[in-house]
């Protein structure tokens, strides 16, 4: 019977719609097999392969943008944009496929990037180019991990240029 | 054991790293899932989940069984997007299970999601091994929804006897007055 009182709480129970599309209603133990879980595993691990092309095929871009920048000075805060749009699809997983050089490359670029009124200068041009080649020599070399002696060197010509651009900028 | 039959399953999808977005779609379709509807952000989920509910018959999909989201997108982030799931009346289908895959695993980030009535949390870097964990939780173990002047979403406690600090405080059973139950 409809009570008048006010309702608290209100517990919803359903049918487990989404067991039946999925066990349907035969009886047993349904699961994911260890089989069906390894070859998902391995097609993972496959495709996380291709995250340093992947990574390449975004380096060319930036590097059509960054040749736009050159050539038509007045298209810089569009090409900007669009830089730091694909800086921001980068810095996201690098680590996850072992490559946090590109992450924290992708992170400088993305955060330099960021909209602003104003010129943008040939120094501030300069420094993209030298994040795409940070960059770009990391995927060459496949230089995963913290990339060791050779890690150490891209970051600090890159924070070099950074501090050499930016100081007169 | 026979494997889970996802053919007939409908996830949606909301992930901004187009890399990280192949990567789960691929995922999927090798677990067997049927159909993945791919978007990239928070606001184009919403958009697509209202055009289930207005014209299922156009995009060929009745219903979503599952969402999985990032939490970190722009403009509209996994948060607003679950937000909008849980709460809006335009949500096609308020209880669907939501799956927030993030890189923010402190304490504090994770409860914020589960008072707005996260059904799961995937950490990244994701495995196969933690879908199908997650996908096994939702189909095996649903919880009951629970609605409150402040709450909306599954139930916070998972298990039977799972009571904070070992005291009950839940003062309320079925049958108590202002508890409703509905079932379907």
């Amino acid at each position: 019977m409809a009570s008048n009182k006010p309702v608290i709480v209100r517990f919803y129970r359903f049918q487990n719609r989404l067991k039946e599309k999925t066990a349907g209603l035969a009886p047993g133990n349904t699961g994911i097999s260890r089989e069906a879980l390894e070859a998902a595993e391995q097609a993972l691990t496959k495709m996380s392969e291709d995250y340093p092309d992947w990574v390449s095929g975004l380096v060319v871009k930036l590097q059509e943008q960054h040749g736009r920048c050159v050539d038509s000075p007045e298209m810089r805060h569009d090409c900007f944009e669009e830089i730091n749009h694909i800086a921001h699809d980068m810095k996201g997983q690098g680590g996850t496929f072992g490559y946090p050089l590109i992450t924290s490359f992708a992170d400088s670029l993305y955060g330099f990037t960021v909209k602003r009124s104003g010129e943008i200068t040939d120094n501030q041009i300069e420094l993209v180019k030298s994040h795409l080649d940070a960059m770009r020599a990391v995927i060459k070399g496949r230089v995963s991990g913290d990339g060791g002696e050779i890690g150490k060197k891209l970051t600090d010509s890159l924070n070099e240029a950074i501090e050499q651009y930016q100081q007169t900028a | 054991m026979s494997d889970y039959d996802f053919d007939r399953v409908n996830v949606l999808l909301a992930e901004d790293s187009p890399f990280i977005r192949s990567l789960l779609v691929n995922s999927l379709k090798v677990l067997g899932v049927g159909n993945v509807f791919a978007v990239e952000h928070g606001g184009d989920a919403i958009h697509f989940l209202q055009r289930v509910k207005n014209e299922p018959m156009k995009i060929g999909v009745q219903q979503i069984d599952l969402i999985i989201s990032n939490w970190d997108m722009h403009p509209i982030d996994g948060m607003m997007f679950l937000r909008w799931v849980r709460r809006h009346k335009d949500s096609p289908d308020r209880f669907t299970p939501f799956v927030m895959i993030t890189s923010y695993t402190e304490p504090e980030r994770v409860l914020q999601a589960r008072e707005m009535g996260v059904t799961e949390m995937l950490a990244k870097p994701f495995t196969i091994n933690g879908i199908g964990e997650k996908l096994i939780s939702i189909i095996e173990r649903p919880r009951q929804f629970v609605h409150t002047k402040d709450y909306f979403g599954p139930d916070r406690r998972r298990m039977k006897g799972d009571v904070p600090g070992g005291v009950e405080r839940r003062v309320l059973k079925d049958k108590s007055e202002g508890v409703e139950i509905i079932r379907g």
